[in-house]
């Protein structure tokens, strides 16, 4: 299918080529603003915008590799309730799949924005700083000095995108790809096409076989993480230690973009304990470490997040004790989506499985058939 | 069973007679709309037939919980239905009967008679220690006699409470059972038989010596007499309870001392002795007053249990009177036993003959084998299984000319549930005459059956079952309807045992003063089921013959709501009427509010006897729980369950000023009426006293330990002291936590409106409609026609000849006078906003000008009806001497149909019916056919009548038509479905042709009419399902929350429906579905608020993020999103408490108060509490 505008490089830069494109985007009548991450006048990393002057456009940088903090939940909020006309996003493909659960949620609602999204080698940690005001080239996806959840990642392909910037398959210091996902981006990408007198083509034979390369190293990378987080959680007493350095700070949980309570429950009543309650632990135990409800916190979260995680990384991000939060997440994730089937961020329409009732559903977990 | 003290007033709304569900369903609703209701069984446990069988269909589960109420949860406890029955307004007493009736309908005197069980069931915990060391063994009847339990048993093995109770007849009254009861429940002493009677009639001294000595064995007083004369003097002399008679006596023979002796003391109890010749002359006597008899010679285990029978029923029975102001009968029925008579099957004879209740026994996993299905010879596995149907039923020889309506569906649901135990591995064949499939959706359940489960059905006359004596199998030979004799051997052979009136349906009419029909059913008024003739007394569900269980439901409801009628509103009286239970509001008032003091806990704990001391330091738990601050007191009390345990109890936690009361002893449930009390005594709302079990738990696992022991013969006592402490210890920290933690707001009220939306004037609507208006309540009955009627207005006359003219005339007058009816003709509802108690309705009347009406209503009965299906079918259409049986009935009205003008009929039954994509039983269409054959032949005698049918349908006592027509000579032939009859109209001439079954042949008669039976159709607009947010099946018919148990409620709470909008039946059956409707939804509007049950469900608003995971988890739709005020709304009358909303909800946003998160966390913490730690 012809659903394909490649655009040519100039200076080596793709960057200068994409930010082209959003201008041209955002020339669109209906496109209000748009949301991308962009180096900003006196900030030294990288931070999503919502820009609304093309010429500010020439601050995106989506390609960087930094990844300061998951935009799903900045998007979800601008798109929760209509505004009049649209806004583009520009996110990596974790967050759209992010926003997705979000869209379930009720938290979010794509039917008010354009999604755009790229093909994602992966970002580094958090904490990291540009150093120069210029554009820095895509690393390589396999760098082993990516975060560990972008080595882990399977989904670098955006899904549910309505426009894809591509450059796996091509040389993107030459050529960049922009595709349709959608009825909505194809529109759009006609009229561009359009504009700048230019014909869509088929994707690039290239793409697929480089697509499987990469795979194959990160599913290689993610299998192995699995193996060594399933042995360093596989008694109770392990699973408390690999939390033992938890402060209760709810950083991971600020960080995580499907975390989506209004207040979290561990601020509310149910774990406001009387001072009588501590002493009588204290009285049971002989003493009772502080703050208590860790890793009841952390139990909590994978109860309640597993489904939905698609393994941004943010939480390990946000650990000041360098917890390896994503990787246990990711873990018990596999194994809960898997078990039901399920995939976040796969399909808009698929319901959240605790929504679904099936009258029969693990009996060999419930004892009945 | 609930054991109601003395000081319970004894004044009662009304009396039900049996605890199955029918009467279940009729005290549930008279309780729910405030009545004060006591229900009696006769048997120790309740539930009914039900109680024996685990599965029904369609779904092949049990669904009696079903029936609970969803409103007023909080009055009623919420348990199994299969195990109790608890509400505020009923009283329970098992084990008893109506022994004498008095007064008039509004003001009954009733006696009732309540046999004893020997254990006293409040201090009985069920912990079973007495059965390890009882001695004697007798057959279960749980298990239809398949299996044996001890002399001290439980009547059935799932109840709650469940006491045990003594077979006296068995027990020797050795006192084992009494030694070792821990909390001295066993009542056995055989002092009393001293004071019981009996004089021994005989001329032959031997005969009166054995009898002396085997009955002064067992303790009571014997005196005996040579002749009739003697006898005579010694009555004169000295008051006797039972006197045994001989009847061949010389000089004063038996039957003349008992006419003698009855004259000069009607309350003596009389049994005769005869030799085998003279047994009609002793069922003779009885018919004069004996008792029963006893055949000569006979031995001492036939003596005794009567004897033994005849005590409690006389001597040791408490008789109590109680007054109501109208009976309700929920006596059910019995079943045919097939060893009667002729015992043409085997039965009790070949071991794997069973009936179809034996069979549902023995595939429970309560059942003899746990649920293996094994042959009854060997042990070995079934592997092919036959069920014989109609046996006692369809049968004159046995005064059974009727259909007994269950056994077909009954028999495909055991087949299955055989193929789903044998993993679909065991063969299994239904060998049946007509296969009655005739509810909504029995047909598709049968061809489930068959295409998905290769159940065989065997078309056939059976000819005779025998025993291969070398393998024990059993041997059908059957006659199929091809007219060849086959030959099969089987496992097993279930029969299909056809209804009997219940047991004592005679005893019960005497008593009652109640008709009862020719084949012994209590008689009731047409087109009203429930209603027997005599005024205040009515029959719920099967009492009155064969249904099934939504059948028996409609009709149980149908019952309260004509016995309501009886029954005065509160105070209309001056007081003399018993007191109408208080709503709850009023209630609710007295209570303080707590929910602004600091806690402050009770813990009263029973120390049974001493019993607790020997597992817990009263002092250390004293000394931990004074650690806690909120505990305020804590109390020992020697024994709660007694009325001085229980008096200082109450004293101490009035002295305490406590604001929440844990109790720490036995089974919750005793307490329940306790706790109502002490909780109106207090001020404090009841959910803020707790009684947790600590003693049962222990008592239990000394009686496995019992078991262990006699198996292995040692003990390890020490070693579970400790975790016993530690279990009863840890069991009231987790009462005490739970209990800190409950919810002391009260929930504020709900307005309801209090008026009903009756949505179609056909019988059923009329008479729902009448129904809430007599009790008081306005109703808007809206039509979509001009007139009212429905389909009364073509059809002419019933089965049995009677007017349905007349009816609707007297109905529509009725409705059309009644000043709380407003009737809406050329009315269309267009919109029904809303939810259970406060719906806002705009309905358009008017044909041209159009009027808008906004109207407010608690409930909305559905009644939109339906008619008879169109068809082109048979060449319907192309002559008009094809008609449908609308068309011809409308012509026989019109007497377009004249004496000897027409010579041949030929009426096509099924005409696409019973196959998809109409897959249902249209139920009406074959009497309808019987009876137009019997108009036709009142015409003309000589009319030739072929009825081409697959099954007639003749359900119930319309088998009788069926059985009448066949000797008119009205031709019967089966089609099958594949090969249906052809019509052919060539040349003008009608002839219809078939393949005659019988001979295979194909056959062709000439007619002047063929009469179509299209079947009904529903008429329930998409557009109207839709503005009431109601389902619909997948033929266009209401869909019910659930059609066994819940059948006229919509999933959507506060709707409900009756007539053929929700499923075909007759003008007779849909009035009472009517009133049935009626009484549902007077239930939700009796109370001008509803005062909502504590567990429900809230949202803390400042919490909840609107995710809607809540609403999509919602199982009863309670929940909505309130777009205005950007918030989940919960509908306190819909919710049900089930927690699935909060289980979701993350964030706790979403809660059961009562149930809180910091309530359970609590109660889960305490499990850990040790009393080592103080």
């Amino acid at each position: 299918m012809a659903n394909t505008l490649l655009l040519t490089v100039e200076n080596q830069n793709p960057t200068l080529a994409i930010r082209n494109f959003l201008k041209s985007v955002l020339h669109d009548d209906t496109i209000q603003a748009i949301l991308v991450p962009a180096r900003q006048e006196g900030i030294s990393t990288i931070m999503p915008c919502l820009i609304h002057d093309p010429a500010l456009l020439d601050q995106a940088d989506p390609l960087a590799p930094f990844f300061p903090l998951n935009a799903a939940r900045l998007a979800a909020r601008l798109s929760v309730k209509p505004v009049k006309g649209k806004m583009a996003f520009v996110l990596r493909p974790c967050e759209i799949r992010a926003l997705v659960e979000l869209e379930k949620l009720k938290q979010a609602d794509l039917e008010n924005c354009l999604l755009i999204s790229m093909d994602c080698a992966g970002a580094y940690a958090a904490k990291a700083e540009i150093d120069s005001q210029d554009t820095i080239d895509i690393p390589d996806p396999n760098d082993a000095k990516l975060a560990p959840a972008c080595r882990a990642c399977e989904h670098f392909v955006p899904e549910n995108a309505d426009l894809i910037i591509g450059w796996f398959g091509v040389n993107p210091k030459e050529k960049i790809m922009i595709q349709a996902g959608t009825d909505a981006g194809m529109a759009i990408l006609e009229k561009v096409a359009r504009e700048s007198g230019q014909s869509l083509s088929e994707a690039p034979s290239e793409r697929e076989k480089t697509v499987a390369g990469i795979l194959d190293l990160r599913m290689q990378f993610r299998d192995a993480m699995f193996a060594a987080t399933r042995k360093a959680v596989d008694s109770h007493e392990k699973f408390t230690r690999y939390f033992e350095r938890c402060i209760n700070c709810y950083n991971c949980r600020v960080a995580c973009p499907v975390c989506y309570c209004r207040e979290c429950v561990f601020n509310t009543d149910v774990f406001d304990h009387e001072p009588f309650q501590y002493l009588q632990w204290a009285r049971r135990k002989g003493a009772v470490k502080l703050p208590a409800d860790t890793v009841f916190y952390h139990m909590t979260r994978l109860a309640h997040m597993s489904l939905s995680c698609m393994g941004c990384g943010q939480c390990s991000n946000a650990c000041p004790n360098d917890i390896p939060v994503m990787e246990l997440f990711r873990t018990t994730a596999f194994d809960v989506q898997n078990a039901f089937d399920y995939e976040p961020g796969r399909d808009r329409d698929e319901p959240l499985p605790l929504s679904v009732f099936r009258e029969k559903e693990f009996t060999d977990v419930v004892g009945i058939d | 069973m609930q054991k109601i003290p003395k000081e319970t007033h004894t004044a009662y709304n009304a009396l039900v007679v049996g605890a199955g569900i029918s009467g279940i369903r009729s005290a549930l609703d008279l309780a729910q709309t405030g009545c004060r209701v006591l229900i009696i069984d006769k048997s120790p446990a309740m539930g009914g037939l039900l109680k024996q069988l685990d599965f029904q269909f369609p779904s092949n589960h049990c669904g009696m919980c079903r029936m609970l109420p969803l409103v007023h949860r909080d009055r009623g406890g919420q348990f199994c239905l299969r195990k109790g029955l608890f509400h505020e307004n009923i009283d329970l007493i098992l084990s008893a009967e109506i022994s004498s009736l008095s007064g008039e309908p509004g003001n009954f005197t009733v006696k009732i008679h309540e046999k004893p069980t020997w254990v006293d069931p409040d201090r009985c915990v069920g912990c079973g220690l007495c059965e390890t060391v009882c001695p004697e063994t007798v057959p279960d009847c749980f298990n239809e006699g398949i299996s044996t339990h001890k002399a001290i048993y439980l009547p059935v093995p799932h109840a709650i409470p469940n006491p045990y109770v003594i077979d006296l007849a068995a027990c020797t009254r050795c006192g084992a059972c009494a030694d070792i009861c821990p909390t001295d429940a066993v009542l056995l002493s055989g002092a009393d038989r001293k004071n019981f009677t009996i004089l021994v009639v005989d001329d032959e001294l031997s005969i009166r010596d054995s009898l002396k000595e085997w009955l002064e064995e067992e303790g009571f007083s014997v005196d005996m007499a040579a002749s009739g004369a003697e006898a005579l003097e010694k009555l004169k002399a000295h008051p006797f309870h039972l006197m045994l008679t001989d009847i061949k006596m010389p000089e004063m023979s038996g039957t003349d001392l008992l006419h003698a002796a009855k004259a000069a003391y009607p309350d003596l109890c009389v049994v005769m002795m005869t030799a085998y010749a003279t047994v009609e002359t002793a069922v003779e006597a009885m018919k004069t007053g004996a008792e029963d008899y006893l055949i000569k010679p006979f031995e001492p285990e036939t003596l005794l249990p009567m004897v033994i029978r005849l005590y409690q029923d006389l001597e040791a029975a408490r008789d109590r009177e109680i007054t109501a102001e109208t009976i309700i009968l929920g006596t059910g029925t019995s079943f045919y036993d097939p060893a009667d008579k002729k015992n043409i099957f085997g039965y009790g004879i070949f071991p794997n003959v069973v009936t179809n209740i034996e069979f549902e026994r023995l595939i429970s996993h309560s059942g003899p084998d746990g649920g293996n299905l094994t042959r009854l010879d060997n042990g070995r596995p079934v592997k092919k299984i036959a069920w014989i149907q109609c046996v006692g039923s369809r049968d004159i020889q046995n005064n059974a000319d009727y259909c007994s309506t269950i056994c077909c569906m009954a028999a495909v649901k055991e087949a299955l549930l055989a193929k789903a135990l044998g993993e679909e591995a065991i063969e299994t064949v239904i060998f049946y005459m007509d296969m009655r499939a005739w509810g909504k959706s029995f047909q598709r359940y049968v061809d489930t059956a068959v295409h998905d489960h290769q159940v065989r059905f065997e078309r056939c006359k059976i000819h005779s079952l025998t025993l291969d004596e070398a393998t024990g199998d059993l041997v059908v030979r059957y006659i199929s309807t091809a007219g060849t004799a086959a030959e099969e051997t089987f496992d097993m052979v279930v029969l299909s045992v056809g209804q009997r009136p219940a047991d004592k349906t005679q005893n019960l009419s005497r008593i009652c003063d109640l008709p009862l029909t020719g084949q012994g059913f209590p008689e009731t008024l047409p087109f009203a089921g429930s209603r027997t003739p005599r005024d205040g007394i009515f029959a719920a569900g099967s009492a009155a013959g064969l249904r099934d269980i939504s059948e028996s439901l409609i009709l149980a409801s149908a019952a309260s709501r004509e016995a309501r009628r009886f029954i005065r509103p509160k105070g209309e009286d001056g007081g003399a009427s018993p007191s109408t239970s208080t709503a709850a509001s009023d209630t609710r008032q007295i209570y303080r509010d707590v929910s602004r003091e600091p806690i402050a806990l009770f813990v009263g704990i029973c120390t049974c006897a001493g019993r607790f001391d020997q597992w817990v330091d009263q002092e250390a738990l004293t000394r931990y729980f004074s650690l806690d601050p909120e505990i305020v007191k804590i109390s020992f009390v020697h024994q709660v369950c007694t009325a001085d345990g229980w008096a200082s109890l109450s004293k101490d936690i009035s002295e305490s000023r406590a604001n929440r009361v844990l109790i720490a002893a036995c089974h919750p449930y005793v307490f329940l009426k306790k706790i109502r009390k002490l909780s109106q005594t207090l001020g404090l709302d009841p959910s803020l006293i707790d009684v947790v079990d600590i003693m049962t738990p222990v008592f239990q696992a000394q009686a496995q330990e019992k078991n262990q022991e006699q198996a292995q013969d040692q003990t390890n006592d020490g070693k579970n002291g400790g975790q016993m402490g530690d279990n009863l210890f840890s069991r009231i920290s987790q009462g005490a936590a739970a209990l800190k933690q409950a919810d002391p707001t009260v929930p504020q009220d709900m307005p309801v409106f209090q008026n009903v939306l009756v949505i179609g004037a056909g019988i059923a609507g009329m008479n729902a409609s009448l129904s809430i208006a007599d009790a008081g309540f306005t109703v808007d009955l809206i039509e979509t026609t001009d007139r009212l009627g429905g389909n009364l207005n073509w059809l002419d006359q019933t089965i049995d000849g009677l007017s349905l003219r007349d009816l609707m005339e007297e109905t529509i007058a009725a409705a059309e006078k009644h000043p709380c009816i407003s009737i809406h003709k050329e009315a269309r509802l267009t919109s029904c906003e809303g939810t259970a108690g406060q719906f806002h309705s705009t309905i358009e009347t008017g044909g041209k000008q159009k009027q808008v009406q906004n109207l407010e209503h608690g409930a909305v009965i559905v009644a939109t009806g339906g008619h008879e299906a169109k068809t082109t079918s048979f060449g319907h259409g192309t002559h008009p001497s094809i008609l449908t049986q609308k068309a011809l009935e409308t012509r026989l009205h019109k007497k377009e149909i004249t004496e000897g003008q027409i010579d041949t009929v030929v009426m096509i039954l099924c005409v696409d019916s019973r196959k998809e994509p109409r897959n249902y039983c249209s139920r009406v269409c074959c009497p309808t056919a019987l009876k137009q054959a019997r108009q036709l032949r009142e015409l003309n005698p000589e009319t030739s009548i072929y009825i081409l049918y697959r099954d007639m349908m003749t359900v119930g006592f319309s088998e009788t038509f069926f059985t009448r027509a066949r000797n008119d000579n009205v031709t019967f032939m089966a089609y099958p479905p594949e090969t249906p009859p052809a019509v052919n109209t060539e040349n003008d001439t009608l002839t219809v042709t078939l393949t005659e079954p019988v001979l295979k042949r194909p056959v062709e008669i000439s007619a002047d009419l063929v009469v179509l039976a299209t079947g009904i159709v529903p008429e329930l607009p998409d557009e109207l399902a839709n503005v009431l947010g109601i389902q619909k099946d997948q033929d266009g018919f209401f869909q019910e929350a659930e059609s066994k148990f819940r059948p006229l409620d919509a999933i959507k709470e506060g709707i409900f429906a009756c007539g053929i909008a929700h499923s075909p039946r007759s003008a007779g059956e849909a009035a009472d579905m009517g009133r049935a409707a009626a009484q549902r939804a007077l239930s939700l509007i009796s109370n001008p608020a509803y005062v909502p049950d504590i567990t429900i469900a809230s949202v803390r608003h400042s919490l909840c993020s609107l995710c809607e995971r809540c609403i999509a988890a919602c199982p009863y739709g309670a929940r909505m999103f309130d777009l205005e005020h950007t918030r989940i709304l919960v509908n306190p009358l819909m919710c049900q408490g089930c927690g699935a909303c909060a289980a979701v909800c993350p964030n706790d946003a979403s809660v059961l108060p009562a149930l809180s998160a910091r309530r359970m966390l609590g109660a889960v913490d305490a499990v850990f509490e040790r009393i080592t730690a103080g």
